[in-house]
């Protein structure tokens, strides 16, 4: 179901962003179902980062609308997307290197008594215990991720996959509605990959709804339901794996890059 | 203790004290947040006129000897809370124009391009600040006092000092607070606190206005201290030695930065004037800028953290410590 309709979560409408005369993404149109992953995929230079760029907020499009959860967010700043429950990570690494893992845990949480500048005057009495609530779900999600032993250590001393991971946990302690993925198995084991993906399934059984933006189609076909094929700025193809693989304007994308 | 020696002891502790204050104000905008603010002195030259003016009377009681605006004799100790207040508000009017959407490094461009900018101004309108000669005969507070000029730079020691606690005690409730988190945040990744639900501006903005305030409150120890403040005291170079004291002493932390004020400013400068004169005049005082340009060179290179590194952050109920890894280096792609 990737055609909008009353039931989408997301909507990205007609979406255009040109870069020094070309469209990067030239009317780009299509619905997520709440509470499942939708793959967007597509050849190189197709326009998925610019599509997900647009929807986060980090991209200005030049026409069309992102409608999140019924509202038209087309002009709101990232990190009120972020506030409203859209949360994205990134096709490259984005840790914040010189924190911990777990601090980079902490200071994704949103609504943070110690972050608001009244704390200058009450101190540390006024966010103590919300720091230790924090820390709690931040050690669960550790511990669920397989990466509690990390938790003390510099995040920019991560592994590459140990660094994606973190970005899915981070994303998660934002309590997002809708996390999009940036191709989040870039660079990673294949064992890691195999656990990463144990995870989002997981997460997409809990009812999180996700858009994956990924190349290795495998991947796409055992996690999501509705894949979205995107070529030259536009969506030329939706539909589960096995149908579009039959046809052929899906295939010449591909090939013809 | 002679009375020489404990004079110029005394006269180096309210240096040291208001290095300090320049080095936490500095830090939290540099070393905690990444704003590269080379503007940074004429914030706590802003105070020090802020202060001056305040304190002087109004200009003509003098003869004419020297003008500038405003003119009031304010009891302490609101000329030190209304410099903090000038220089904030300053920062905040330099940080809306400048913070609100360029990159880091214009960001830097234009903070040094202010800061020359500032200089020519005040320098060239006469009436602001006394043009190029500057204010002096600065009335020192609490100068009815019954004390000796030896007593009185004890006290004055002692004046800093609560300053610089009281200054300390905000410094630390930001740094180490949830707060101070996102400000690192932001520092190492703005894009990804963006997406997290961080407002960067504002953040930043908070930041460059309180470190500014800081700043202005340095500028007004110092001015009532020595009595006099002009161009001359706050060339743009003179960010690049509180740059150079943050970076000895450790970027990022509190008390690293502390030891790069007294490391650098003090004992550095100081020990220099011992060197006997050779060349022809001012070649020492050149030579001096150069080493400190590239001490800041070396350690960036060598000791990028500082001699004291930014202390990391452990919580309570965690599985055994790790091992300890140095930090990634700070501007080192992670």
């Amino acid at each position: 179901m990737s055609v909008p309709d009353g039931q989408s979560f997301l909507v990205a409408d007609g979406l255009r962003r040109e870069f020094g005369g070309v469209w990067a993404c030239d009317g780009a149109t299509f619905g997520l179902r709440r509470g499942a992953i939708t793959s967007l995929i597509g050849p190189n230079g197709a326009g998925k980062s610019t599509v997900v760029g647009i929807i986060g907020g980090a991209i200005a499009p030049s026409g069309g609308r992102v409608i999140f959860d019924g509202t038209d967010i087309t002009p709101m700043p990232p990190h009120q997307r972020a506030r409203i429950g859209l949360v994205r990570t990134y096709q490259l690494s984005s840790e914040f290197g010189r924190l911990t893992v777990l601090e980079n845990l902490l200071v994704a949480a949103p609504g943070q008594r110690g972050e608001r500048i009244r704390t200058l005057l009450y101190g540390k009495r006024s966010w103590r215990t919300q720091e230790g609530e924090l820390l709690d779900q931040a050690r669960t999600l550790l511990g669920r991720f397989a990466m509690s032993h990390m938790a003390d250590e510099y995040a920019g001393n991560l592994s590459g996959g140990q660094k994606r991971l973190l970005e899915i946990m981070r994303a998660l302690m934002c309590r997002p509605k809708m996390l999009l993925l940036d191709e989040p198995m870039a660079g990673v084991n294949p064992t890691l990959a195999t656990a990463i993906e144990g995870y989002l399934a997981g997460l997409a059984a809990e009812g999180l709804t996700m858009l994956l933006v990924e190349h290795e189609l495998g991947l796409v076909e055992r996690l999501s339901e509705t894949v979205i094929v995107m070529a030259q700025g536009r969506v030329i193809a939706t539909g589960t794996m096995p149908e579009l693989r039959a046809r052929p304007e899906v295939l010449h994308a591909y090939l013809a890059g | 203790m002679n009375a020489a020696f404990s004079f110029y002891a005394s006269t180096l502790l309210v240096y040291l004290g208001v290095d300090i204050l320049a080095v936490w104000s500095l830090n939290l905008q540099y070393g905690v947040t990444g704003i590269y603010n080379f503007a940074w002195i004429m914030f706590q030259a802003v105070g020090a006129y802020t202060a001056g003016v305040l304190t002087l009377g109004p200009d003509t009681g003098n003869g004419g000897f020297q003008q500038y605006v405003l003119g009031l004799r304010l009891p302490e100790p609101l000329p030190v809370l209304l410099a903090g207040a000038v220089s904030g508000a300053l920062a905040l009017v330099v940080g809306i124009v400048a913070l609100r959407r360029l990159r880091t490094d214009y960001q830097a461009m234009v903070m040094l391009v202010i800061s020359v900018i500032a200089v020519l101004v005040v320098e060239n309108v006469t009436k602001l600040f006394n043009g190029p000669a500057g204010l002096s005969l600065v009335p020192q507070p609490f100068g009815s006092l019954p004390l000796s000029a030896l007593g009185y730079q004890w006290f004055y020691v002692g004046l800093t000092a609560a300053v610089c606690l009281i200054v300390y005690l905000f410094v630390h409730r930001v740094t180490s607070s949830p707060l101070g988190r996102a400000l690192r945040a932001t520092r190492d990744n703005e894009d990804a606190a963006q997406a997290l639900g961080k407002n960067v501006v504002r953040l930043r903005l908070f930041v460059f206005v309180f470190g500014g305030a800081i700043a202005g409150i340095s500028g007004a120890v110092l001015i009532e201290f020595i009595g006099a403040w002009s161009p001359g005291s706050w060339a743009y170079v003179e960010t690049l030695v509180v740059l150079t004291a943050i970076i000895v002493g450790g970027t990022g932390n509190n008390a690293g930065v502390m030891l790069g004020a007294l490391l650098v400013p003090v004992a550095f400068n100081e020990a220099t004037r011992f060197i006997p004169q050779f060349g022809r005049p001012g070649l020492v005082d050149a030579l001096q800028w150069i080493v400190i340009g590239g001490l800041a060179l070396v350690f960036l290179w060598f000791w990028p953290r500082g001699i004291i590194p930014e202390r990391r952050r452990r919580f309570p109920g965690g599985p055994a410590a790790v091992p300890a890894v140095p930090a990634p280096r700070p501007g080192e792609p992670a």
